[in-house]
């Protein structure tokens, strides 16, 4: 019987396809959620262990292959170090009289009272198509889904999913991505989306706003996404078509994110879904 | 016992496809280890044999992607079934066929793939995807094969013989 099955192949091309788009079906329902959950903890932990291997073996070879490079960075950034310490004493000074001033108003600052959560990157999207992380922390360390990601160079992505031990972050680099972003010279507000080959565009800036190339993007908090003033990248050129309705502007983020390791997660930060307000209107 | 080899191959394929992949990506595209470790196996195994393969790998990788479960699974039983049919065809897969199946093949589950994610609403651009992803993947699978193939046709060497004398 079971033979006279097998030999029926376009049938059981039929049932194996059909199988597939039935498994497709849950689980972009999200039915097939404690299943995939369970199935990915070896997936995580072989993962979590070879992405280190990876990282220390390839970041060896890199290193090697720009030692020259390296050595010039090196001397650069000496020389950027020795200015950039003398604008820190300013910087300090000018944040005493911040902290003595808000004082003063009772103005209670958010950057103060975050709380982060770090996190291990233990695996790349495998699809070039979509740009997406996994980290090696879930639920039962306190992360949710919207939940933005961050490195000490910025702005990392959002928490899209999430399982008991492991969270998928979304990059900004993805496409889908879209992060509410102002430069912080000028104060141009914009969208910040996502592009196929790793960068980010600033767009929906209105003509006529200036946008300064090396100015730094922050995000802007607007949407409740994310939290305000967290470095995303620096403006690396911009341009306005004729016709267009809105400038944009090419952006370079701080962070590699294809050689990422350790990411922190702001648990303390909730996300503001607009849609209760539509639930409150009705 | 071919099915159950699977296992520790895809899922080494699958880790490796996550971590050192996007370390070697050519622009956006990269090798897929699992599409190449299902057909090099598929070539010599039985239907049953190389859809188990299929669906392991398919679920494997779609379970450390943003895809759904079962996205890539698709692709990857359309090819096994390709597989089978030529094989039985010609009795022997050549060279030839083997590096055909690789550049055909890739380029037809790169454009499923580029299809299902587009038709579930995720930003998607035919050209930019095609230049920047699918052609480099198409190219390092087409080059990687033959390695690919030599590895696991040893695996599956070993297999047949433990088959043989455990009958």
């Amino acid at each position: 019987m079971v033979r006279a099955w097998r030999a029926n192949r376009i049938l059981f091309l039929v049932f194996c396809l059909s199988l597939s788009l039935l498994l497709i079906g849950l689980s972009s329902a999200g039915l097939l959620g404690p299943l995939e959950e369970v199935a990915s903890i070896p997936l995580n932990l072989l993962t979590g262990a070879l992405n280190e291997a990876t990282l220390t073996l390839t970041g060896g070879v890199s290193d090697l292959a720009q030692l020259q490079t390296l050595q010039q960075r090196n001397a650069a950034l000496e020389d950027a170090l020795a200015d950039l310490t003398a604008e820190l004493v300013e910087l300090r000074e000018i944040a005493r009289d911040y902290e003595r001033l808000a004082e003063l108003l009772d103005y209670a600052g958010t950057a103060a009272s975050q709380e982060f959560v770090t996190a291990d990157v233990i695996s790349n999207d495998q699809t070039g198509l979509r740009r997406s992380i996994t980290v090696n922390r879930g639920t039962r360390d306190g992360i949710a889904v919207g939940m933005p990601v961050v490195t000490a160079q910025g702005l990392v992505g959002r928490v899209l999913e999430i399982s008991a031990n492991a969270s998928r972050i979304l990059l900004v680099t993805d496409r889908d991505s879209a992060v509410s972003a102002r430069l912080q010279g000028t104060r141009v507000q914009g969208s910040l989306r996502g592009q196929l080959s790793g960068s980010l565009r600033l767009t929906l800036v209105p003509p006529g706003e200036s946008i300064v190339v090396g100015d730094l993007v922050l995000t802007s908090g607007l949407g409740g996404n994310f939290p305000p003033d967290i470095v995303i990248g620096q403006v690396a050129s911009s341009r306005q078509f004729q016709f267009e309705l809105f400038q944009e502007a090419e952006v370079i983020s701080f962070n590699n994110f294809d050689e990422l390791e350790v990411v922190l997660v702001m648990t303390s930060f909730e996300p503001i879904d607009p849609a209760v307000f539509d639930v409150m209107e009705n | 016992m071919g099915p159950w080899v699977g296992l520790p191959v895809l899922l080494l394929a699958v880790a490796l496809q996550t971590t050192l992949v996007p370390q070697i990506r050519l622009w956006d595209g990269g090798p897929d280890l699992v599409f190449l470790c299902v057909l090099a196996w598929a070539l010599r195994a039985p239907l049953a044999e190389g859809v188990a393969w299929a669906f392991t790998g398919g679920i494997m990788q779609d379970l450390l992607s943003l895809a759904p479960t079962g996205q890539s699974v698709i692709g990857l039983v359309l090819l096994v079934f390709v597989v089978n049919v030529l094989t039985e065809q010609f009795s022997r897969a050549g060279l030839l066929t083997l590096l055909l199946l690789a550049g055909v093949g890739t380029l037809a589950q790169q454009l499923l793939m580029w299809t299902l994610f587009a038709f579930q609403g995720f930003t998607v651009d035919f050209l930019d995807d095609l230049g920047y992803v699918i052609f480099p993947t198409v190219v390092y699978n087409f080059a990687l094969i033959l390695p690919v193939f030599a590895v696991l046709r040893f695996v599956q060497r070993r297999v047949e013989a433990r088959q043989l004398v455990a009958r």
